[in-house]
């Protein structure tokens, strides 16, 4: 007994106060990178001489992308009927493709936006190209609304234009908020970019005229906007993005948002859900992360950024498609249970033939991808193998152009009439057409990543230890 | 020029009070801000100070020159246009004016009113002075007017490819007549086409007194009369029945079509409609009880339906008679029938006890047999003088092909005169007349194609288009009608009169007096009046002394010979058994094709048939059962089977039939197979008119020629046939391919008894008697489920509705009950509306561009069940129930399509029409996506502009439009351009005009406040060529009107009503009025049993 009672006196003290586990947050540029190697780094891919594998690329993307000039000739010179389009399934790869593309747009301004908002510093890296892209895709995105109409000669109906025969727009139409929304999109997008780029631009030019490239220190000097890096610059210039930020963060959700009407707005069972604007707003960013990291990789292998997209950065990214992946995998359950739920049988019969009628592979394929796929993220040593995360990032891509195929033929497709029902295939024009905006992409981004700084230079060096002022735990 | 502007000084007062100035500077009070205030024009101040005279000099020849060089006299010179002085009397331009005519058909005519623009025929409806047809006319009269303006039809006469003048033609007539008459005709042979004119007979037996020992035949290789043989032997005369419908309780069909291919069809359809319409409860309805082999129009209105091989009817119809007499003459007969022996003894029960009304047909292809025992029965049942009567027969009785065919083998035929038909494709194959005629040292044909005979003649005479021609004709209860032309001959051509006038040497063949002198025969100084009554009324009648004749034949009295129907029974031979090993074939006319003569019509070619739903093909039509067997059933469509299996194997939506061979008698067709449910199991259907060899563009290449196996001893019914399977595939374009209603309340459908307990029962079917409440109305748990669905007062939505503040509201109603699927409202539409056909290419793409629809589902009452558990059948159902429905733009007040327009290009208008502004249209192609009725047409391409076999050219592909093929255009109705989405707009174009007239007549009366137009006088197309008057439409604001009458009825109800999107087109339901004691009787409409199953799959 007294043995015991003496193990108890010897018991240790309860801890007055708990500590966590102090874990070093992982650094935004490796290696302790200096200032001048970031910026010797990133203008350097802009400086060098071309490199002979940017060459064979831009000439692949350059023949890739005449698929879709050919095919927009083909198609306005000869009629929609060049598409695979058919009574029930009126809209088919063509909307497939706008939503795609301009869901892939969405990562862009959510890295810019909202995680500059949010102070997430490790967006630094990335956003550069990530806006570049969304950029790029908002393009491809636009060829399709425009070019999928019958008539694209009257396509300028769609902008409230005075005209002699006193017709307006139809402001009930979500095709028409659509004009608004993307466009809207594409500018703000577009200046995000921009002006996050001066400061660079202005570095380049400096150093385009040390060495006497004149024209084009011209050139990037005209961009620049006379940029000279004063203080008041710098405030007027993190102000300025400042307001752009907060003016793009609404506009994340909001154009996948009213694209999503698109189709809630109507009354076709498999289209009229409440649940589509979150869940197109996950998709989206689920794809544009998905991309994001399809173009990103790459670049990192070819130009080593190794120190500058760290993998911290990869699984950061890595996990934001698992969180938006396995919402897409919710909004897919739910759907299926309110179909069950509402006990309407149009609604009903929707969804299962969406999973098991003829188009039950495109179902399984995009569950497969947009489900399946994320949830390796879980898994650290997956999210470390570069290329495991290349692939798995194209099998997002793929998933969600089939959840978008999925979405809209399966539901046109077999509606509410039997006697209607049809089955759409797309032509070859369709599908060429299609995989020439890969090449369109494909040419703006190469273009983008020799000419233009491919990262924020003067952000990134904010983020790198040397900036922090306690860096090298000297504590002032 | 310069002005000096003083301001005066400000006063005392204004300096006291507060002071306002435009600018800082005014505050400050500067110089410079004193000096602009002098100064009238400060804006442009610094530039011009002043005109000085060189200035002005400079700048007035400056414009001096400039108006000298460029614009003096600048005016567009005066022109001035004279209006044509000669015009037609009482023309208005831009106003059509319409004309009686009728469309001669085989055994019988349609009289027609043709809407002439400008002088060319652009449309044609039924005449109304006719009162059998009530102003209805058929999809054959309807597409008639495209063949006028066919550009492959004959467009010159020809003398061994050569082409001649009419002068030759007409030497060379009169020349054959000259030449056979010193031998009275002899070796002279005419092989004609049946007519009903009796201006052709009177020519005939001109002909044969003037050349007697001329050959006189006539060919016609589909029947659609019984054979005047029979009647003859059993009824004792020259008759052929006419059925009064309307008049029968009970109706047995022993095969027989009478709603589509039997001659006079159109008035019996209407007929039967009035015999089935319902409007109270107590309403009394007949019942139709069929057995047929193939599935008809007339299997789908049935009431039982008996699926049973042809060969059998002989059999069946022995049954029945035998249970309804009692007598044991036909026991021998009835022997060996396989059908269940329930069915037949309960409906000649019913027979017997409606005695009196009751009515028993036979299709005209059946044995000589059958018609005799049918007429044995009529006469027992008391059938005749009251539901059937016997009119003279007017058809002569001529030698057929087949005696033609022996004289020409005997080498006696030295000048073949060929009218009309075309015998070298449509003959039966035994005669090898293709060779026959070869052997004829001379061949006059005069046909309207250059088509097959044709080709083997030396001579081919370019007939006229009946538009073109002067003639008369007989509906079929004999009524006289005139033909009249509409235009000139567009190529000269002849008609059949002028030719038989020429050849028999008349002294004056002119077309007009030959028809003149026919009608009027006898009526002496009465000629001229009677005759212009006739073409003004299209219908033949005399007025004496205020009691008006008709031309009608009146029924005669017929002697029932029970012996002669004895003997016709002593011959009948036990039905043939019918297997996999020994199938049953029949030769059946194509409901648009007929037997080929509209094969080059490309407003029939794309019709689809009103059953199968194939256009631009025919298809060897099998049972579910024979597919199965020859195991070319359809797969499962999908991961696991959700909806029923569909008809055929579909790849990409497009059928994908097997091509099977069919061997009858040694002879061998190949074709594609095409699964058809309700089909006797082991007969297979040939529809004929397909596979011509020798045809315009439209019909090249179109479906397979099933005469190539056909003789002349079994023209109808073969049996001992054997088909395999080829194991090639070919496409069909369907327009429709589910067939299945998958249990949703589309065609809602009742049984008689129900409706009477219930009229209102179909209400109750729908999803919206089970909706929630959707609007916050104080009345509404007082409303009916399609008041709510239709009537709920707006203001509980954000948006702004239509104010529907027109004084009319155009509605429409459809009766579901009389509705037989004749596909005439179809082709009147595109006629009216200038609707283009697209071609199988595209049809197979599904961009089939009818403006209105008949949707055609079949149901067993097993649909889908298995998927909740229950016993189902996701099979294809051998035994179904079929429903049409004819689907247009339903003008919804709440119209999902005007929303989603994002230009404007859609919307409603004050009388509650749904309609489109093609210009403004872009073509997003959204409205059609959110339309749920799907009848929203987009023009994929530049249908008018373009040929079908150069769409994917674009624009190196010729443009234009063939100037033959503009005639046809109804010029009030906009062609469409590519890029843009059209549809139904309730005939707007006739609304307008109708409004129009209307106010202009009011108004010249002194109403012009009488703006309201009377109901009935506005009609659009599909409900004026419907011939069971199943559409209604008119203005619902009167309570009065037809339309609003029919929406009242208890049976209306709203297709897809829960939608909330309120359709003006409503549907009244269908009602059955099956046999509670028949063994295929069911308590409910199989279509309301699957919706049950569907709904309640719990308690299925």
């Amino acid at each position: 007994m007294s043995h015991s009672a003496e193990h108890t006196a010897e018991a240790p003290e309860i801890l007055k106060e708990v500590h966590p586990a102090v874990k070093p947050r992982s650094a935004m540029v490796g290696h302790n990178r200096s200032f001048n190697w970031i910026t010797e780094k990133i203008c350097g891919i802009a400086e060098e001489k071309t490199p002979v594998w940017w060459w064979w690329c831009f000439a692949v993307a350059c023949i890739v992308a005449s698929f879709t000039v050919a095919g927009i000739t083909y198609l306005v010179a000869t009629g929609v009927g060049v598409w695979g389009h058919r009574n029930p399934v009126n809209w088919a790869w063509d909307i497939v493709n706008f939503v795609f593309w301009i869901g892939i747009g969405h990562a862009g301004t959510l890295i810019s936006a909202i995680l500059c908002l949010l102070r997430q510093k490790w967006r630094t890296s990335i956003n550069r190209s990530a806006e570049a892209m969304t950029i790029f895709a908002v393009v491809c995105a636009g060829i399709f609304p425009v070019f999928h109409i019958g008539r694209v000669w009257y396509a300028w109906f769609l902008f409230p234009l005075p005209n002699s025969n006193y017709i307006w727009q139809n402001y009930r139409s979500p095709l028409e908020w659509d004009v608004f929304a993307v466009s809207t999109y594409g500018t703000v997008s577009v200046l995000f970019w921009y002006v996050g780029m001066i400061p660079d631009l202005a570095t380049m030019r400096d150093r385009f005229n040390a060495v006497g490239k004149t024209v084009r220190a011209r050139l990037y000097g005209f961009f620049a906007m006379g940029w000279r890096g004063s203080s008041r610059h710098w405030s007027n210039y993190e102000m300025a993005y400042l307001i752009l930020a907060g003016i793009s963060t609404p506009l994340v959700l909001s154009v996948h948002t009213i694209v999503s009407f698109d189709f809630a707005v109507s009354l076709l069972p498999g289209w009229h859900t409440t649940i589509f604007p979150p869940y197109f707003v996950a998709g989206a960013i689920f794809s544009g992360f998905g991309m994001v990291l399809t173009l990103i990789l790459p670049l990192r292998a070819i130009y080593h950024l190794e120190d500058l997209i760290t993998q911290y950065h990869i699984d950061c990214m890595c996990k934001v498609i698992l969180a938006t992946g396995t919402m897409v995998g919710y909004a897919y359950a739910m759907e299926f249970f309110i179909a069950w739920y509402g006990a309407n049988p149009y609604e009903g019969f929707a969804f299962i033939n969406r999973a098991f009628g003829p188009y039950w592979w495109a179902y399984f394929i995009m569950i497969t991808c947009n489900v399946i796929t994320p949830q390796f993220f879980w898994f650290k040593s997956i999210r470390e193998n570069t290329t495991l995360v290349f692939v798995l990032s194209l099998f997002v891509n793929v998933g969600m152009w089939f959840e978008r195929f999925v979405i809209i033929a399966t539901s046109l497709a077999r509606d509410f009439l039997p006697s209607s029902w049809g089955y759409y295939s797309p032509s070859i024009v369709e599908i060429f057409t299609f995989f020439g905006t890969f090449g369109v992409f494909s040419v703006l981004f190469l273009l983008f990543v020799r000419f233009l700084p491919i990262m924020a230079i003067a952000e990134l060096k904010a983020v790198t230890p040397q900036a922090d002022p306690h860096a090298g735990g000297d504590h002032h | 020029m310069k002005r000096k502007i003083e301001h005066p000084a400000p006063s005392e007062r204004s300096k006291a009070g507060p002071r306002y100035w435009r600018s800082l500077d005014e505050l400050a009070d500067t110089p410079g801000f004193r000096e602009q205030l002098k100064k009238e024009f400060p804006q442009g101040a610094d530039s011009i100070d002043g005109v000085d005279r060189r200035q002005f000099m400079k700048i007035m020849a400056a414009s001096f020159a400039l108006g000298g060089i460029g614009l003096a006299g600048c005016r567009r010179p005066e022109e001035h246009i004279l209006p044509f002085g000669k015009s037609v009397e009482g023309a208005v331009p831009g106003l059509p004016v319409y004309f009686a005519t009728a469309m001669p058909l085989r055994s019988w005519a349609i009289p027609l009113l043709a809407e002439t623009h400008q002088g060319r025929p652009t449309k044609l409806e039924g005449n109304p002075g006719y009162a059998p047809h009530g102003g209805a006319s058929s999809l054959l009269a309807q597409a008639s007017v495209l063949d006028l303006y066919d550009p492959d039809r004959a467009t010159a006469h020809t003398q061994e490819g050569k082409a001649i003048d009419l002068d030759a033609v007409k030497a060379l007539l009169t020349g054959v007549g000259k030449a056979h008459q010193a031998e009275q005709g002899a070796g002279l042979a005419f092989l004609a086409d049946s007519s009903s004119s009796p201006t052709r007979a009177r020519l005939v037996r001109r002909l044969r007194l003037a050349l007697p020992k001329a050959l006189w035949a006539e060919y016609e290789p589909v029947t659609d009369e019984p054979p005047p043989t029979v009647a003859r032997a059993v009824l004792g005369g020259n008759v052929r029945p006419i059925y009064r419908f309307a008049k029968a309780k009970r109706i047995v069909s022993i095969d027989a079509d009478f709603l589509q291919a039997e001659s006079g069809s159109l008035a019996y359809a209407r007929d039967f409609a009035k015999g089935r319409r319902v409007a109270k409860k107590d309403d009394p309805m007949s019942r139709l009880y069929v057995a047929e082999s193939n599935l008809t129009a007339t299997g789908s209105m049935a009431d039982h339906r008996l699926r049973l091989a042809s060969s059998h009817m002989l059999a069946f119809a022995a049954a029945l008679a035998g249970k309804v007499t009692g007598d044991s003459v036909y026991a021998k007969a009835a022997e060996g029938l396989t059908a269940t022996p329930a069915w037949i003894a309960e409906c000649a029960a019913d027979l017997l006890e409606n005695r009196g009304s009751s009515l028993v047909i036979a299709g005209s292809h059946l044995p000589d047999a059958v018609h005799a025992v049918v007429y044995a029965l009529n006469q027992f049942l008391g059938s005749i003088g009251s539901t059937v009567d016997f009119i003279f027969n007017t058809k002569p009785h001529t030698v057929g092909i087949d005696g033609v065919a022996a004289a020409i083998a005997a080498g006696t035929v030295k000048t073949l005169v060929i009218l009309g038909g075309n015998p070298a494709y449509n003959a039966p194959v035994d005669l090898g007349w293709a060779e026959l005629q070869k052997k004829v040292p001379q061949v006059i044909r005069h046909g309207y194609y250059e088509d097959e005979t044709s080709a083997l003649s030396g001579v081919h005479i370019a007939a006229a288009h009946y538009l073109e021609s002067w003639g008369d004709a007989r509906t079929a209860d004999g009524t006289v009608v005139p033909i009249q032309p509409m235009i000139l001959p567009l190529f000269g051509g002849l008609t059949q009169n002028e030719v038989l006038a020429l050849v028999g040497l008349l002294p004056d063949a002119d077309p007009y007096k030959l028809v003149f002198e026919t009608i009027t025969a006898g009526t002496g100084v009465n000629a001229e009046r009677i005759f212009t009554k006739f073409l003004h009324d299209g219908v033949l009648d005399f007025d004496l002394n205020g009691r008006v004749m008709t031309t009608a034949f009146k029924p005669v009295k017929v002697r029932y010979n029970p012996i002669a129907v004895a003997t016709y029974l002593k011959g009948a031979e036990a039905p043939a058994k019918v297997s996999l090993d020994s199938l049953e074939v029949r030769f059946v006319a194509d409901a648009r094709m007929d037997d080929g003569r509209f094969i080059n019509n490309g407003w029939l070619q794309e019709c689809p048939d009103p059953i199968t739903k194939i256009s631009w093909d025919n298809a060897i039509l099998i049972s579910p059962r024979l597919a199965k067997e020859l195991k070319i059933d359809s797969p499962a469509n999908g991961l696991k089977q959700i909806a029923r299996k569909d008809l055929a194997e579909f790849d990409k939506g497009r059928e994908n039939a097997h091509i099977v061979e069919l061997v009858i008698g040694g002879r061998k067709i190949t074709g594609p197979a095409h699964i058809q449910p309700g089909l006797s199991n082991y007969t297979v259907v040939l529809p004929l008119g397909y596979g011509r060899t020798t045809v315009g563009r439209v019909g090249q290449g179109t479906g397979f020629n099933a005469y190539a196996a056909r003789d002349s001893k079994n023209p109808h019914i073969v049996t001992g046939a054997t088909i395999t399977v080829t194991g090639e595939k070919t496409f069909l374009a369907d327009s429709q391919w589910h067939w299945s209603m998958e249990g949703r309340d589309l065609v809602r459908e009742g049984n008689l008894g129900e409706y009477q307990e219930n009229p209102g029962f179909a209400k109750e079917v729908g999803l919206e008697a089970e909706s929630p409440r959707v609007v916050l109305d104080p009345t509404y748990g007082d409303r009916t489920p399609a008041n709510k669905a239709s009537e709920i007062p707006r203001g509980n939505s954000l948006y702004k509705t239509p104010s529907f503040d027109g004084v009319h509201q155009w509605g429409m109603s459809i009766d579901l009950n009389t509705c037989i699927g004749c596909n005439a409202c179809v082709v009147a539409c595109q006629a009216e509306n200038n609707v283009p056909i697209v071609g199988k290419e595209q049809v197979l793409r599904g961009r089939i561009m009818h403006w209105i629809r008949l949707d055609r589902y079949y149901s067993d009452g097993k649909a889908d069940a298995g998927a909740f558990g229950g016993e189902g059948n996701m099979e294809i159902p051998e035994d179904p129930q079929i429903s049409m429905q004819p689907v247009a733009c339903m003008q919804c007040e709440l119209a999902p399509c005007e929303t989603v327009c994002p230009v404007n290009a859609t919307v409603h208008d004050p009388e509650g029409l749904n309609v489109m502004a093609y210009n403004r249209c872009i073509g997003t192609r959204y409205c059609a996506n959110n339309c749920p009725y799907k009848v929203r047409r987009f023009n994929f391409f530049d249908w008018n502009m373009r040929s079908l076999d150069s769409l994917y050219l674009g624009p190196m592909g010729p443009r234009g439009m063939p100037e033959l093929v503009q005639m046809v255009k109804n010029p009030e109705v906009t062609i469409r351009m590519r890029g843009v989405m059209e549809k139904c707009t309730y005939c707007v174009q006739r609304i307008e005009r109708g409004k129009i007239e209307w106010k202009v007549k009011r108004a010249q009366e002194g109403h012009p406040e009488d703006v309201v137009v009377p109901d009935g006088t506005i009609r659009t197309a599909c409900q004026q060529a419907c011939p069971v008057e199943a559409i209604v439409f008119g203005n619902i604001l009167d309570p009065e009107s037809a339309v609003s009458k029919a929406k009242a009825l208890e049976q209306d109800y709203a297709l897809l009503g829960y939608l909330n999107i309120r359709p003006r087109t409503t549907y009244l339901a269908r009602i059955r009025n099956p046999n509670p004691k028949m063994p295929d009787y069911t308590e409910l409409p199989l279509s309301r049993v699957e919706n049950w199953n569907k709904n309640h799959p719990a308690k299925a």
